[in-house]
């Protein structure tokens, strides 16, 4: 069967390797071939070497700065995500009335744009702070916790659908057992449940932490990087950088390639903790 | 724990999560009640219901709709979404069964460069990608689809092949001695067989390209508006940004979305769950 | 259910294709038809305001000669970023705007010489174009002007006010910061009497909503400061400055931000419709805006300032001899060819902006709809825009007593110099950071930026 299907490759392949090929791997390599370069378009690109690499950390603190600031945030996100999803969970289990029609409202916010959710959240948030006559751009800190805030809206109901079904899956014969031999509720959640969802908590944990960490749209939206540019997270950075001003696209493209690499580390980090498991579990 | 304990227990959980349900829908509920106030009166006190004297009725509306041109950028939104969707499920579905099949080093490469590509941040591609397809003639709504193809191929494709793993060989093999062409076994009998994951696949590349801001707005934003960017111009400017077109433009593009979740809500949550526990 | 999805998905695509089918006969805006008989020309247009307006004229325009005008207008802010992203495309933009100089210097390579153009030699004033050589590449297209405006009818009330603690009694006594000062202060502390809520506007510093501190106000000191050192606007001297007006521009600065409708610290979420609409509502005696306003404060429901009411006023900081001081008058719009278009569109473009600028409907736009003080002798004593603004702008710029600021801020190095340095007078004003802080951010934004 092999041999018959290989001669419908066009058919079978073509488009995708076409718009594959044109939507991403191109632009990939000419992204690399262009942080190596200064350019205003791609056709009249100049070989620089690594000046632009050089660049990024010696002509202002604004990538650094960036960086620590996306990654508290990734590391405050990933935390309460999980938490307040997992906590969800947990009571969405126990069979109580209306179980389905939370589910469905926690799960919504989830499907609203990030550019909306950050015009509905400047609105909530700047109308609180306005009671103490001052607004999400006097502090960093109104803006970093106005981003955890939202994203908790967003991402709980998305985790918990996880975490009930892998909840959802566990023998409830192991639960049973471990009534009848007395186990507290606390110990039961320790021994039986958590080590059963393991995988569920690795999953959303990633998903949160790429989810977090590559945030454009709501960061964009909700502070614009306001005050200042002490809340703009790495990608708003990148963005700024390369169509905020002339003359800047060579730094962007290096930004973004190193962006990628912290993007392709985590990833790496996702891979090697899901091998792990499934060896466990082999 | 007695059961009128535990009754009591329950009892208290309920208005909890009463309570969390009720945050959960206040914020839109507050854009909602802004979205009929005086643009003037919305920054300072968003909390306060409108009054006799802050009430406008419709005229938020009325203005967000012909400053952004509303009905075509939802038309745009739905004809990108619908159509890059159904290309993606379509397409991705060959590819994978294709790549999964013939295990050819090019396919095995091609495979492997697609996963790839699901680690990639957009920022790495966004400045050339927009060039790219302005110089090929790809920056207008027919010529987006073609992008969501390319840059939607890597998660589409790897959803399916696990799939497509999972299906026993012999079906096909036996399709193939009754005379079945692929083209024929795949749309009469990999595909009916594919169809719980194309849904999945469907629903996740949906709740993306509907929502997506900024490939739309590098591409074709500046001619052609999809609903996010819509929102966004109105806040950008346009002589002076008008808070009670914002709102109203909020609620407009929240419409569709919960319309579109309550009439497929089981089969996202599903989709959600599926597509996350594979990626 | 799946059926429900199924019925779903096809009301989808049967509106999607419903609506874009609606969509692109009724519109205008897209106008990509190529078969149109006359060509067609592509506008960027800068002034979002009037992107309404721009339209009317591209259907007139398209009525009289067949030729399409494509205006595509940028949001606030974002123009150099939309050029930028635009002028690569194969349909690039054929006329576009450069705010300057400066500007010219980024785009020198898409500016097409204009010396043999029928506008160039209409101009009033031909020293006011760009040049390069013997070339010119921008031409403004309107003159506008900027100071405080200022409500009469609140004034007389407080004139009249029995509790009046200073002894100015119109408005003719205030010709310089200190009395200005005091009657702003003593106003304020009336208000009640007075039946405002602060004597002026909001100081919009919300990210974007900021030029009108960071780029008009922040002219004053810097023509100053070139003044003074004898500075040639042409020649690299400019990369540098020591802000040493840096005092008086936060003498108004604080009189503004401390004598508003609005605390200080909320002045973050503050937009310019904001502060207009305060003024329109008789909420507030002074907002610091230019003639371009007008259509803002016009078209608030519910306005109650009268026409005949509202004035301009010098922006005072403490300067000296400032009694002479008039308003800030010159432009930051000066109109540009692509070079790089065909010579077919190129002439087209030259065809267009002279229709416009020469031709009886197109001056009624720019006059009447665009209120446009336009630079070309075509326009004479009739063709004067009848907004009370543009012809206090006008009555300011021909009085023989006081000397005319022009608009030195095209000079200022970058959008991202000014947006930092509004984002540094916000935490100014929030309490958040000292003066030090913001007079050195300006000095060394201005010498990085200007790589």
């Amino acid at each position: 069967m092999q041999k018959t299907l290989r001669r419908y490759a066009a058919v079978f392949v073509l488009p995708t390797a076409v718009a594959f090929t044109v939507a991403f791997l191109i632009p990939f390599l000419m992204g690399i071939y262009l942080s190596f370069t200064e350019f205003t378009t791609v056709t009249n690109a100049k070989w620089v070497g690594f000046s632009n690499y050089v660049r990024v950390f010696r002509d202002s603190s604004d990538f650094t700065n960036a960086f620590w600031f996306t990654a508290k945030f990734t590391v405050v996100s990933v935390v309460l995500v999980n938490l307040f999803a997992f906590s969800l969970a947990m009571l969405l289990t126990r069979g109580i009335r209306g179980t389905n029609v939370f589910r469905t409202v926690f799960f919504m916010p989830n499907l609203i744009g990030g550019i909306v959710l950050g015009y509905i959240w400047q609105l909530i948030i700047n109308g609180v702070l306005s009671w103490f006559m001052v607004d999400i751009t006097f502090s960093a800190s109104y803006g970093f916790w106005g981003l955890v805030i939202l994203m908790n809206w967003q991402l709980t109901g998305y985790m918990m659908i996880i975490y009930i079904a892998a909840i959802q899956n566990i023998p409830s014969d192991l639960l049973e057992a471990a009534a009848i031999d007395g186990a507290s509720p606390r110990q039961v959640l320790r021994n039986v449940i958590l080590p059963m969802v393991m995988p569920a908590v690795t999953i959303c944990t990633f998903l949160t932490l790429t989810n977090s960490f590559k945030l454009f749209d709501q960061n964009f939206a909700l502070t614009g990087g306001a005050p200042g540019r002490e809340t703009a997270m790495l990608a708003l950075d990148i963005y700024n950088t390369f169509y905020g001003r002339v003359g800047y696209e060579g730094m962007g493209q290096s930004k973004a390639v190193l962006f990628f690499i912290m993007v392709a580390a985590i990833a790496y980090l996702q891979l090697r903790a899901t091998r792990d498991r499934e060896v466990e579990n082999v | 724990m007695t059961g009128k304990e535990k009754k009591a227990a329950r009892r208290v959980l309920f208005v909890w999560l009463v309570f969390l349900a009720a945050v959960f829908v206040a914020p839109i509920l507050v854009v909602l009640l802004n979205s009929f106030k005086g643009q003037f009166y919305i920054t300072d006190e968003p909390f306060r219901l409108p009054t006799a004297e802050t009430f406008v009725g419709l005229t938020n509306y009325a203005a967000g709709i012909a400053k952004t041109g509303f009905w075509q950028a939802f038309g745009y939104s739905l004809f990108i979404t619908v159509c890059s969707v159904g290309v993606i499920v379509l397409f991705t579905a060959m590819t994978a069964w294709y790549i999964t099949r013939v295990k050819s080093r090019p396919a095995r490469i091609f495979y492997y460069l697609l996963v790839f590509s699901m680690i990639v941040p957009f920022q790495m591609v966004m400045f050339t990608m927009s060039k790219l397809a302005n110089m090929l003639g790809l920056d207008n709504p027919a010529g987006i689809v073609f992008i969501y193809l390319g840059f939607g191929a890597g998660l589409s494709v790897f959803l399916f092949s696990g799939f497509v793993r999972a299906i026993p060989e012999e079906i096909e093999e036996a399709a193939m001695i009754d005379g079945c062409n692929p083209i024929q076994m795949f749309f009469l009998v990999v595909f009916p067989m594919l169809r719980p994951t194309a849904v999945t696949i469907a629903i996740l590349n949906t709740m993306w390209i509907w929502n997506d801001y900024l490939l739309p707005y590098l591409v074709i934003g500046n001619k052609y508006k999809t609903i996010p960017i819509a929102v966004q111009y109105l806040q950008g400017g346009y002589g002076s940004r008008d808070m009670g077109a914002l709102m109203a433009l909020l609620v407009l593009s929240i419409v569709p979305i919960i319309v579109f979740y309550l009439t497929c809500q089981k089969h996202i949550i599903k989709g959600v769950a599926a597509g996350a526990v594979k990626g | 259910m799946k059926k429900r999805l199924a019925i779903f998905l096809c009301l989808a695509v049967i509106l999607s294709f419903g609506l874009l089918a609606s969509g692109c006969g009724g519109d205008d805006e897209q106008g990509d038809d190529k078969t149109a008989s006359g060509g067609t020309i592509y506008y960027l247009n800068f002034k979002p305001e009037v992107a309404d307006v721009y339209k009317d004229i591209a259907a007139a325009y398209k009525e009289e000669t067949g030729v399409t005008v494509n205006v595509v207008t940028a949001a606030s802010g974002t123009y150099e970023q939309t050029l930028k992203s635009e002028i690569a495309k194969a349909e690039a933009p054929t006329i576009f705007q450069i705010n300057g100089p400066r500007g010219y210097q980024n785009w020198k390579d898409y500016c097409a010489d204009l010396s043999g153009t029928e506008l160039y030699k209409h101009m009033t004033d031909p020293t006011l174009a760009i040049r390069d050589g013997s070339g010119v590449y921008g031409i403004p297209f309107v003159i506008e002007g900027y100071g405080i405006i200022y409500n009469d009818a609140i004034m007389r009330d407080y004139f009249e006010l029995k509790t009046k603690k200073t002894d100015v009694s119109s408005m003719e006594d205030i010709q310089d910061f200190a009395t200005l000062k005091a009657v702003v202060e003593d106003m304020q502390a009336q208000k009640d009497a007075l039946g405002i809520k602060g004597v002026f506007a909001s100081t919009s510093l919300k990210s974007g909503e900021d030029w009108r501190w960071q780029t008009h106000l922040a002219n004053i000191p810097i023509y100053y400061e070139f003044q003074k050192n004898d500075v040639d606007l042409t020649g690299d001297e400019t990369r540098e400055i020591q802000f040493q007006y840096d005092q008086e521009f936060k003498n108004i600065f604080d009189l503004y931000i401390n004598n508003s409708v609005t605390d200080p610290k909320m002045l973050g979420s503050k937009q310019v419709a904001d502060s207009m609409a305060e003024f329109a509502l008789g909420q507030c005696a002074m907002v610091q805006n230019g003639n371009w306003a007008w259509s803002q404060i016009a078209e608030v429901s519910g306005n109650t300032v009268k026409a005949e009411d509202i004035h301009f006023l010098p922006i005072y900081m403490g300067m000296e001899g400032e009694k002479d001081q008039g308003l800030c008058i010159g432009t930051e719009n000066f109109i540009a060819v692509n070079s790089q278009a065909s010579p077919e569109q190129q002439k087209l473009a030259e065809d267009f902006l002279y229709w416009l600028y020469s031709s009886d409907t197109g001056k009624d736009f720019v006059t009447n709809r665009l209120e446009f003080i336009a630079p070309f002798d075509t326009f004479n004593e009739d063709d004067r825009p009848s907004d009370p603004l543009a012809r206090e702008v006008m009555d300011w710029m021909e009085r023989e007593d006081v000397h005319t600021i022009p608009w030195n801020f095209t000079l200022f190095p970058s959008q991202t110099f000014k947006d930092d340095f509004g984002a540094v007078l916000l935490q100014y004003a929030q309490g958040q950071k000292n003066w030090d802080d913001v007079k050195n951010l300006v000095v060394t934004q201005w010498k990085s930026e200007s790589r």
